[in-house]
């Protein structure tokens, strides 16, 4: 209440400031008065009665000063008009302060932007209800299906019937949900239209999955229980974004028919705009399907499948229940369940029985497997950003002692006069956290921009899918951390030297002593130059081993031939097919490709490089079952006739998948060198059979060993890998996933140039019903596995050159400022017969010796900076002495530049003129 | 009594404006003259103390000030307790009579 009183008439007093400081005043004057007549009264004549009482009560001034001081809106006066004199100084020197601007903004835009990402992927939580109540399965994220009744670490990834198992026994939960931790893209057509086929992400969720997170339709309805059936009528949920991008909000799209994998589900409903599923990804589900239409929609069902697990869960707690004590329930649960399936556990899932546990974790930010993937990244960036931002400070810094230095003389008055010293110090501090306030605002435009060229190099969006859910738009947080950003860099940059400004000398200063031959006072100026060289060595490093990295994995000798292949992708289940349906299809995929002219040949692949395969445990031949500890793992591609001629990885030994490998004849396989090493060890293993199914061995018999490639990561070619002839699948195997072929790779002809309307059309022949995912050459689909190595290199290296050009300005600022004090000292010493050589290392020497402090200083922090980086240097040494001698020399050469212009000024000094400055 | 007017309560003369306020609603140099009056110049207030103390009383909403002429015609700001301000003050005085007859005990016993 006398708060609110105290705020009311503070207010009033700033508002209406000249009325209440008259009504003060002819207060204190009425004061004045009375008391005046009172001593008149004793017998004083008036000038008599005015100078005692004025002795007595001090001067009316002082007395006003000391009723003002006791209000709090006088700081706010004080602080505004600091704030217009500050206005009106920085005013007067344009040049100055639009250059102090850009440089602060570059650095705080840096930042920011970087801040923005980092806030998006790694802080944030999901758009949904009190995120504080939901908890996810599983400490880290794992992709994406688990077989059997043993998990290592943790069981974090569970089968349905496991889900409905804990769903149902735990209590605790308000809700708990689960969904695939796969990514599914569907084909989709509104039934009854002549739209073309397309694609789209879409995910299998449990009925309960927005009750969960409290998600409400934007139209319609969301998903339920009642439609999560094994005989529900097939209901979905539509994406806000496809509704309006692809159907212009189209209201009748809602209860409408859409044919999802040519199967026809009703439009139930539209997810609110936010929403954005349960993770962050590059591409958010368009569609949202109860779990038990999987069976209807997907060819190769794992619904049904007790033993695969493939679902994330998601739970939402409720009020006041005890995460802790409902963990411990559910890792009873985990283990009842996997006892009531001991009938059906191998042996190695019984022996590892006893450490089967689970993990409860927090799951407002959803699924986090992007915020792994990324957070070193966002780490080095956020460093990288930060040192870029220190070295902008160290810049001003220098800049606003350069300015305390001319307005010595005006402080040294001052305080001569008797102004406050907090009053000194106010002033440039008030200047500098202006600038920086200015700057901040003109950083977030920065940011802004610089957050959208980076989302569209990290994240590219595929036409027609939705690209990733982070806005380059500075939210409430990102706001109040650029503002919070410029003043502590306001606060870093102004401090030094408003402190210095106080600590002048009056009566030195007065003196009026410019002239100077030492180098007295400029020691924070030296030291911030060679705090800058140091950071810019630390950044110009550290882009010179990420650039270098970069290279060595784009030239590196893959194991395969990127030039002059095409890979166009299909996915034959989105157009419904059935597995004894794929053999035709691939044929007359092939032929009618192959017949396309300038085309040198064709093969069909699941995977081309880089990127998957499937994993499987081997099982060989004459050797003992592999054990529970025992790695036994390797990748395997079904690929089909001449696939790997047509990719160019060399048979070092026997033959590659032909023609002669057909329905009939025997089974082989052909392995990689890796790949033999580790299962046959120094025999030869040409002729020697395996196989990847428990106690099967003699599945596969080898008739061909290639060269170790870098198939799955660009960064290493020593996985084990083998290859399976397409002509020997199990085609009676219904919808077994790993039956439907995915890439088309076409080698073409020395010469020739192939569109990618030719290829659509030949497919189209071959079916017209056919999506076709991408086509891309086999070069961009590498290059986009190192999008994001490729961005940090690039963006490092721009903030190392930005960092480059900082220092040297900051270099060339000093000495120029340096030459200028001393020039009557270089002026006497010319007289004295000193020659222009003598003059030029003079001036030389001064400013190499800060650059030479800045890299002593620089080259251990250069190295501490590549440890960090070491994860991301794809195995090349982080001690590499080559991009620091380079990045020493860089800096070397800048300053060198830097001084060359002061310094010929100082040749330039003629003795006389010297002599008679001032 | 001493030579000089005691600065013991120059920190904290609010309670004492108070009061000579709640007496009859009192001026700037009303208020000085009869606290030094009332103390037989014991206290004694200049016009920087008596106007910044006045400024928070008011501002606490425990006196409010009105505009009205004086005895010798001229205008002046007069003084008056709020209805919390004589509270406050109630409350004052007794706290201050206890503590007062506790320090007496203390200094008292022998």
């Amino acid at each position: 209440m006398s708060l609110l009183r105290n705020t009311v008439s503070g207010l009033r007093s700033l508002f209406r400031k000249k009325q209440v400081d008259r009504e003060l005043d002819e207060e204190l004057r009425a004061y004045q008065e009375m008391a005046t007549e009172e001593k008149m009264k004793q017998g004083m004549n008036r000038q008599g009665a005015l100078r005692a009482v004025r002795l007595e009560q001090g001067s009316l001034v002082a007395a006003k000063e000391i009723v003002r001081s006791g209000r709090w809106e006088s700081f706010v006066e004080m602080f505004w008009q600091d704030l217009r004199y500050a206005l009106r100084r920085l005013r007067m020197v344009p040049a100055f302060t639009i250059a102090t601007i850009l440089t602060l903004a570059l650095g705080i835009g840096a930042t920011t932007s970087i801040f923005t990402l980092v806030h998006s992927v790694l802080l944030k939580s999901l758009p949904v209800a009190s995120p504080g109540e939901l908890y996810r399965l599983g400490k880290e994220s794992r992709c994406c299906y688990q077989g059997g009744y043993s998990q290592e670490n943790e069981f974090s990834l569970v089968s349905y019937d496991l889900y409905k198992y804990l769903r149902n026994n735990t209590e605790g939960f308000s809700e708990l949900a689960a969904f695939p931790a796969l990514e599914h893209v569907f084909g989709f057509r509104r039934a009854g239209t002549s739209e073309a086929a397309q694609s789209s992400p879409g995910e299998l969720v449990s009925g309960n999955y927005f009750s969960m997170f409290g998600i409400r339709a934007y139209v319609g309805r969301m998903l339920t229980d009642a439609d999560d059936q094994p005989n529900a009528p097939p209901v979905l949920v539509m994406s806000y974004r496809l509704w309006q991008e692809r159907y212009g909000s189209d209201p009748s799209v809602i209860g409408s028919v859409l044919n999802l994998n040519d199967k026809p589900f009703t439009v139930v409903g539209i997810t609110p705009p936010g929403f954005f599923g349960d993770s962050l990804r590059s591409s958010p589900p368009d569609f949202f399907l109860p779990l038990n239409t999987e069976p209807f929609v997907e060819s190769d069902a794992d619904l049904n499948k007790v033993d695969t697990h493939w679902l994330e869960l998601i739970g939402r707690i409720q009020p006041g229940a005890n995460s802790a004590s409902i963990e411990a329930a559910m890792r009873v649960e985990l283990k009842q369940w996997l006892r009531s399936h001991w009938g059906e556990m191998s042996a190695n899932d019984r022996a590892r029985f006893p450490e089967q546990t689970l993990y409860l974790r927090p799951g407002g930010a959803g699924i986090t497997s992007m915020r792994e993937q990324y957070e070193h990244w966002l780490q080095i960036l956020m460093m990288v950003s930060g040192f870029v931002l220190l070295i902008v400070c160290a810049n001003v810094a220098n800049l606003m002692l350069v300015r305390g230095m001319e307005r010595r003389r005006q402080t040294s008055l001052s305080m001569a006069l008797g102004a406050q010293t907090t009053r000194i110090l106010s002033q440039p501090l008030s200047e500098s956290v202006l600038l920086s306030l200015f700057a901040g605002a003109a950083g977030l435009v920065i940011a802004f921009a610089c957050t959208d060229v980076i989302l569209h190099f990290a994240f590219p969006t595929f036409a027609g899918f939705a690209s990733v859910p982070i806005s380059a738009s500075p939210s409430k947080p990102v706001l109040l951390f650029a503002f919070v950003v410029s003043l502590l860099t306001g606060v870093a940059f102004g401090i030094g030297p408003a402190w210095m400004a106080t600590r002048v000398d009056p009566i030195e200063a007065l003196r009026g002593g410019s002239r100077s031959t030492g180098d007295e006072g400029s020691l924070p100026r030296k030291a911030l130059v060679v705090f800058q060289a140091a950071f810019s060595l630390v950044l110009l490093s550290a882009a010179g081993l990420l650039t270098a990295a970069l290279q060595r994995l784009e030239n590196q000798d893959l194991g395969f031939v990127q030039d002059g292949r095409i890979v166009a992708s299909m996915d034959p289940r989105l157009a419904g097919y059935r597995s004894d349906q794929l053999p035709t299809l691939y044929r007359r995929i092939h032929d009618s490709v192959a017949s396309i002219p300038g085309v040198s040949s064709v093969a069909l692949c699941q995977y081309s490089p880089v990127g998957y395969g499937w994993g499987a445990g081997i099982w060989v031949d004459g050797q003992p079952a592999p054990g529970p500890k025992d790695d036994n793992s390797a990748a395997w591609d079904r690929v089909s006739a001449g696939y790997l001629q047509v990719i160019g990885t060399p048979i070092v030994k026997g033959r590659g998948i032909s023609e002669e490998d057909t329905e009939t004849s025997r089974k082989v396989a052909v392995i990689n060198e890796a790949f033999a090493r580790k299962f046959f060890k120094n025999e030869d293993a040409i002729g020697k059979h395996f196989g990847k199914e428990a106690g099967n061995s003699r599945q596969y018999e080898v008739v061909g060993i290639a060269k170790d490639a870098r198939y799955l990561t660009l960064d290493r070619s020593d996985r084990a890998f083998f290859f399976l002839p397409e002509e020997q699948a199990d085609y009676t195997q219904t919808n077994m996933g790993s039956l439907f072929l995915h890439d088309i790779v076409i080698l073409i002809a020395p010469g020739a140039r192939l569109s990618d309307t030719q290829i659509r059309q030949a497919m189209a022949s071959a079916d017209p019903n056919l999506p076709i995912l991408s086509i891309r050459t086999l070069k961009e689909k590498v290059a986009t596995q190192l999008t994001q190595q490729r961005l940090i290199a690039r963006l490092t290296s721009l903030f190392g050159v930005l960092a480059l050009i900082l220092a040297s300005i900051g270099l060339y600022g000093v000495t120029a400022y340096n030459v200028g004090r001393r020039t009557s000292e270089i002026g006497v010493r010319m007289a004295l017969g000193a020659s222009q050589g003598d003059v030029v290392r003079l001036v030389l020497r001064g400013a190499f010796l800060l650059i030479a402090l800045g890299l002593i200083l620089g080259i251990p922090l250069s190295l501490a900076a590549s440890r960090v980086l070491n994860s991301q240097l794809y195995g090349l040494n982080p001690y590499d002495p080559a991009p620091i001698a380079i990045a020493v020399v860089v800096l070397g050469l800048f300053g060198f530049l830097a001084t060359l212009i002061p310094t010929r000024r100082a040749t330039k000094v003629v003795p006389m003129v010297a002599l008679h400055y001032e | 009594m001493p030579d000089k007017p005691s600065n013991l309560f120059q920190g904290t003369p609010d309670m004492l404006i108070l009061k000579t306020v709640a007496l009859e609603p009192m001026y700037g140099y009303g208020i000085s003259v009869r606290i030094e009056q009332m103390s037989r110049g014991v206290f004694r207030l200049n016009a920087g103390s008596l106007f910044l103390a006045i400024q928070r009383l008011e501002r606490d909403g425990l006196i409010e000030g009105e505009w009205k002429p004086t005895e010798n015609n001229r205008r002046a700001r007069y003084y008056s307790p709020t209805e919390k301000g004589r509270k406050r003050l109630n409350n004052e005085t007794r706290e201050w009579g206890r503590q007062v007859a506790a320090i007496a005990r203390i200094l008292e016993a022998s």
